[in-house]
Formats: C-alpha cells, sequence, structure tokens
C-alpha cells in the first residue's frame, strides 16, 4: 500500500477509535481532499469532527490549540511544511507552554501533520524541510514518516501521550509502497527495531549482521529511504557494508538505538535534508561523541543540504538537497 | 497492437498505483472506454483506450506502475492477444528458470571469489546474504590435505622453494631454477581450487595459500617466492603472510642477469633474464623484476614493486614500495617515484612523481593497412 494511503486509513481509524480526534486543515474537505490526497473521504465519514479552514495557518495553529485546551485531541494539517512558521508563534509561546505555565492543570495535546521536502522543483519555498527549527522546543516531540515505519503507530503515540507533537511527512514518501520489516527483514535487508521505553522505536537496516557493519547512518524520512538505496548497492557491489537506523522520533533524539550500533561499528553518519548548520545530525554528533570520547575510529560525518534558499531549477536543486550521490559519497569518504 | 498509456502531464509523479482495472484481462473495448483507474501522488486519474479491440493487462491491481510506459495494450483479435500473452509468459517462465538457478544471494565480490575459489555458492547457506568471509569460510572447512599432492623432494644442496601463484609468473620462476644449480621448486600454492593437483612445468599445485604454514612447520620447503607479477597489492598481502608465519623469502635470480658489486640485495625478488642491477644500488624485498630491466647504480628499489619488460632507469633513481611499472619504460637520473605509483607504458619520466600517482602517457600508436 502507498504511504499517503495507508496515512488516510490511519486518519480515518484514529477517528474512528477516538471521539476526541478533530481533524482540521486547508482544502481538505470531500472530493478535493487535501493538497496530497491524505484527507481524502474523511468529511464524508466523519462530518462533524473533519472540518475545513480558512487559509490561515495562524487560525489552524489557535483553532488547533483551543481545542486541545477544551479536552480534543486536534489533528492539524499544514498544506506545506513551509508554512509551519506561521504557526510557530503559538506553538513556541503557547501550546507547548501551557502545561507548565499552569502547573500541570492543563495539556494542549495538538499534532501538526506537514509535508516536507523536496526533489521536485518546487522552488524556494515549497520544498523545505524546516522540522530543524522546531527540534529543541522544549515539550514537543517531533516524529518522522518513514516507509518503515506504520503510519498508525504515530497517532497512536499522540493519542496515548498528552504533548503536542509535529508530525514530519516528506512528500515523496506518498506515492511509495509503505515496506514495515516483516519476519525480521525489508528486501533484502535484515531488519530490527530497537528502542528505549516509551519510545516509537528505530529501525535498523543491514545487509548483514551488525558486527560486520563498519559504519552506521542515521537518516529519518525519505533521506532514510536514500541511504537504503545507497547501502544496498554498495554492500552487494562492494561489501562496504554499513547499518542504517531509521528513527521514527527525530526530537527527542533516542540515542539508545544509534550508541547500540556505533558501539559495534565505530563509525557514524547522520543524514537528513534540512540546510546545513545548528542541525539534527549536529546534535546526535555531540552527544556521540561525547559518549564514544577516544573509542570512534573517525569523527561523526553529519551530511546535510547546503545552507542557501532551494533553487526552483531541478539541476540546481539536485546539486543543493542531500541525494543518493552524496550520501555514496560521504560513505566511501567515512570508510576510507 | 497499441499501447495504452496513462493520460497524464504531471511532474509530481513518476509512477502511479493501479487502483482497479475496470475492464478486465482479455475483454473486448471500445475507444474511448476507461480501462483502469491509476492513483498518483496528486490524483486518481482514468485511463482511456484510443482504439478498439481486445484487452491484455500488463499489470495487476495494486501494483505500481511507470507513467510513462503502457500498462496495457489492445490487440485486434483474441488470437493476437493470445499469442503475444504467451510470449510474455515465455519470458517469465525463462527468468524464473534463471531465478531459481540462481536464487542464491551474493555480493558481487562474493560471486568473483568463489569463481576464483572454486566454490558452488548453492552449496552455501542461502538464507542469508553470501559475502567473501562466507565463501572463504566454507574453502577452509571443505578442504581435505590427504587428497592435495605432496610436495616434491629436492637433493640435501639444493633450496627448496614453495612458489606461491600458479599461473604464468610461476612458469617464468620455474625456469629461472631450471637454469641455476642451488634452488628448486618442489610446490606450488594458489587459491584457485581449480588448479588444485594440477602442475606447473611439473610442479604440483598442493593446494591454497592456507597450506604454507603447515607445510613449512612439516619441513617441506625452505623458502618462498611469490610468483605473481600482475598485483602489487597481492604481493604485499602474501609478503606480510609469509613474515606473521615467520616463513622466510628467498631471491630468485636468472643465470643470465648481472647483479653488480656493492650491490645490497633483500630477499623474495625475481630477477628474470638480462636484468641488470648496477653497482651500489639497493634492492628492497620481493619484487618482480621482468626481462631486460636495466636498474643504474646507486639506484634505490623499495619492496613489492613490479615491472613490464625493458623498464631502464638512469642513475640515482628511487622506485617506492609497491609501484606498478608498464613496458618498456625510460626514467631520467635522479627521478623519484613514491609509494605505489603506477607508470603506463612507453612512458619516459624526466621528473618525480608524489606517493598513490599515476603516470599516464600518450604512446605513438602505429596504423596496420594492407600491403600495396
Amino acid at each position: 500500500m502507498i504511504y499517503s494511503k495507508a496515512l488516510n486509513e490511519a486518519l480515518h481509524r484514529a477517528l474512528g477509535e477516538d471521539n476526541r480526534v478533530v481533524v482540521l486543515g486547508e482544502d481538505i474537505s470531500d472530493p478535493y481532499g487535501g493538497a496530497f490526497k491524505v484527507s481524502r473521504g474523511l468529511t464524508t465519514a466523519f462530518p462533524e469532527r473533519v472540518k475545513t479552514t480558512p487559509v490561515s495557518e495562524q487560525a489552524i495553529a489557535g483553532i488547533a490549540a483551543g481545542l486541545a485546551l477544551g479536552g480534543y485531541r486536534p489533528i492539524a494539517e499544514v498544506m506545506f511544511g513551509d508554512f509551519l512558521s506561521l504557526c510557530f508563534d503559538q506553538l513556541l509561546n503557547h501550546i507547548t507552554k501551557y502545561n507548565a505555565m499552569y502547573a500541570g492543570q492543563t495539556t494542549c495535546p495538538v499534532m501538526f501533520r506537514a509535508p516536507m521536502g523536496g526533489h521536485r522543483g518546487y522552488g524556494p519555498t515549497h520544498s523545505q524541510s524546516i522540522e530543524k527549527h522546531f527540534l529543541g522546543m522544549p515539550h514537543l516531540r517531533v516524529l518522522a514518516a518513514s516507509p518503515y515505519h506504520a503510519p498508525h503507530d504515530a497517532f497512536a503515540d499522540f493519542l496515548a501521550k498528552d504533548d503536542p507533537v509535529l508530525f514530519v511527512e516528506h512528500k515523496l514518501l506518498y506515492p511509495k509502497h509503505l515496506t514495515l520489516p516483516e519476519n525480521g527483514a525489508v528486501g533484502d535487508f535484515m531488519a530490527r527495531t530497537e528502542s528505549s521505553p516509551g519510545v516509537l522505536p528505530s529501525v535498523c537496516l543491514s545487509l548483514v549482521p551488525r558486527e560486520d557493519c563498519a559504519l552506521t547512518v542515521v537518516a529519518y524520512g525519505y533521506e532514510a529511504q536514500l541511504a537504503a538505496s545507497v547501502i544496498e548497492k554498495l554492500g552487494m557491489e562492494e561489501e562496504l557494508f554499513c547499518e542504517l537506523v531509521v528513527p521514527a522520533q527525530i526530537a527527542p533524539v533516542d540515542y539508545a538505538p544509534i550508541e547500540a550500533s556505533v558501539a559495534s561499528t565505530r563509525r557514524l553518519l547522520t543524514v537528513e535534508e534540512g540546510t546545513a548548520g545548528w542541525s539534527w545530525g549536529v546534535q546526535i554528533a555531540s552527544s556521540i561523541q561525547r559518549t564514544f570520547f577516544g573509542k570512534l575510529a573517525k569523527p561523526v560525518e553529519v551530511l546535510a543540504s547546503q545552507p542557501t534558499v532551494i533553487p526552483g531549477a531541478r539541476r540546481l536543486e539536485q546539486e543543493m538537497l542531500v541525494g543518493a550521490h552524496h550520501i555514496e559519497q560521504k560513505i566511501r569518504e567515512a570508510l576510507s | 497492437m497499441n499501447d495504452v498509456i496513462v493520460p497524464t502531464s504531471d511532474v509530481n509523479s513518476e509512477t502511479g498505483v493501479i487502483v482497479e482495472w475496470k475492464i478486465a484481462d482479455g475483454a473486448r473495448v471500445e475507444s474511448g472506454d476507461i480501462v483502469a483507474d491509476i492513483e498518483t501522488s496528486k490524483a486518481v486519474i482514468e485511463v482511456p483506450v484510443t482504439t478498439s479491440g481486445y484487452l491484455l493487462h500488463l499489470a495487476a491491481q495494486d501494483a505500481e506502475v511507470s507513467l510513462a510506459t503502457a500498462i496495457a495494450r489492445v490487440f485486434d483479435t483474441p488470437e493476437a492477444l493470445e499469442a503475444y500473452r504467451a510470449t510474455l509468459q515465455a519470458e517469465l517462465d525463462e527468468a524464473a528458470v534463471r531465478n531459481a538457478a540462481s536464487g542464491v544471494r551474493a555480493t558481487l565480490k562474493a560471486k568473483t571469489r568463489a569463481e576464483e575459489l572454486g566454490v558452488d555458492l548453492t552449496t552455501l547457506d542461502t538464507s542469508r546474504l553470501i559475502t567473501v568471509k562466507e565463501v572463504e569460510a566454507a574453502v577452509a572447512q571443505n578442504v581435505d590435505p590427504a587428497t592435495l599432492p605432496a610436495p616434491l623432494k629436492a637433493p640435501e644442496d639444493q633450496e627448496r622453494v614453495l612458489l606461491i601463484g600458479g599461473a604464468r609468473g610461476a612458469t617464468q620462476v620455474i625456469d629461472i631454477f631450471r637454469g641455476n644449480t642451488t634452488q628448486t621448486a618442489v610446490a606450488i600454492v594458489d587459491d584457485d581450487r581449480s588448479k588444485w593437483g594440477t602442475e606447473v612445468y611439473g610442479v604440483p599445485v598442493v593446494g591454497g595459500s592456507d597450506r604454507i604454514g603447515p607445510l613449512f612447520e612439516a619441513g617441506a620447503f625452505d623458502a618462498v617466492v611469490i610468483a605473481i607479477s600482475t598485483s602489487v597489492k597481492a604481493r604485499a598481502m602474501f609478503r606480510e603472510r609469509c613474515a606473521a608465519l615467520g616463513v622466510p623469502l628467498t631471491n630468485a635470480i636468472d643465470a643470465t642477469s648481472k647483479v653488480a658489486s656493492e650491490v645490497t640485495m633483500g630477499r623474495g625478488n625475481v630477477l628474470c633474464a638480462f636484468v641488470q642491477i648496477g653497482t651500489s644500488a639497493i634492492v628492497g624485498d620481493n619484487n618482480f623484476i621482468s626481462a631486460y630491466n636495466s636498474f643504474e647504480h646507486h639506484n634505490v628499489l623499495g619492496s613489492d614493486i613490479s615491472t613490464g619488460p625493458a623498464c631502464v632507469t638512469s642513475s640515482r633513481v628511487k622506485v617506492g614500495d609497491r609501484c606498478r611499472l608498464g613496458t618498456g619504460i625510460y626514467i631520467e637520473p635522479g627521478v623519484e617515484l613514491g609509494e605505489e605509483v603506477r607508470v603506463a607504458s612507453g612512458s619516459v619520466l624526466l621528473k618525480s612523481v608524489p606517493a598513490k600517482h599515476t603516470v599516464k602517457a600518450k604512446v605513438v600508436t602505429t596504423v596496420v593497412v594492407p600491403n600495396r
């Protein structure tokens, strides 16, 4: 099943199983069903609890916050993740603070779903991966869609806890098949899940057992799928073996699965599509280098996109955003 | 036969998923009929046919299909359709047979190594990805030393030599020993299992390189010559293995070659016919020097070097470890080559080359025409 369909089913299920769930966003009503068709059928099945909003992200964030304070579980679709900047103030100064500011007397469990990412030629303001600006916001949990994680788990995690959540969905995953681990495998990869208690699991993929891998690669979302294709190619053709760790939760970082892998490989490469500097990978590198001081074979490598504006021209975009060729080059460097 | 292509200019999707076939496989269609719904990241697209005839599905429901190529074909008659289906099926069957035969998942390197070692991959554990490690482990397990030939015996006064590598390099080294009265090749080891039990110029290939240690301990030979001329990496690797095992290397110097006085000569060097080493030169270990090479006085050669025929140096030239020289190379006085330098045939080197660099040459080539 393709990812957008699985996501749509997960939304149907969340609405069906939990009466507190309210879905809102721009243009999500049938027959249009949202810019990426993720919300298709929801207004028909749950007309009372699925609402199209005016074209105002501020309004979406405010209404969602109010609903959450009132006991609902709003899931808000932001049409393009780039527009999350318009929700930033309410997330930073209100939604994530209420619980502490009111000494635990209230909670504000809002989930924002946001399609992110480029490689599509959508230009500077519809292609970004701006989640790094939300990482490290206290009391915000950031989850990332991946081909190896069932989207339903993200909603179940949101509904089971009382914190606000940002769910980052790379838009290139929508038309791709969901490839969940089955019988300990994903295609030619051996797959296992690892996690700390209470955190959505990370999926660890490798062609050979961990002890035969010389590098750990940690990546999420679409970049995880790109990294998997590179790792498979380098393994099958050249016996350069890496283990790929794909977290479902990117903030706060669950270090345990990464550390378990790095303890064996002694090398780490982080991959993200957001721009370089002050980023997810930098945070992980800092922690891993501290934990493994003196034990790493190489310094941790952080791969991120060039810190500039995403060009509209596809060829220029390919150079700027982290693609398979960049990942391959970094893996080769790390293993050289 | 007409192709049915998804009618879309969608730049957002390269593939779609067949949500539903509206018209069954093999059924009659009329031009304009909607035959399928395809879902892309943006929309569900209805796919019409533009000709009438009989419809052949090229993909199943729920399958991911390219938006650029045909998802179905329309034929004028049911017979034409069935004939085409039969060819498709035949191709599929053939592919299935191929896949069953090669149903083993192995890395490219493992496949190459299995060929070198003569290992049948289907005899290994096929439930996991096979790597070089598994292939080599399988070889180690399968060896029964009793079935392998024993090294030759040699008179007391002879140095008994084991050769590593049973290819053409071995023939050169054995030929060198035939021309002298003090050394005899008694055995060859080679990791290519298909060579085991065969002979090179009457010298038996007694097994793989894992036999070097046990044969030495058993007193079957006195020293080793690495008879691999093509790969400096392999030369270095086997030299290190011998050192780790405490097995000494010995030189194989052709009777026609001239090593001047005051030369410092290491061990494990192969000097083919008519090689000249000038006075006061220093030669490292484990170099394979082909015929008609001349290294002039006061040259310094490293170790694990391999050269082609007719390489000529002037005085005071230095050649670093693991350099690989082609055929017919001239090197000017005082030129220094760093480690792992590779030099193309026909080069004339006027200046030094830093380590890990390759010298390319534009050799004047000839043209062959019929006699007039």
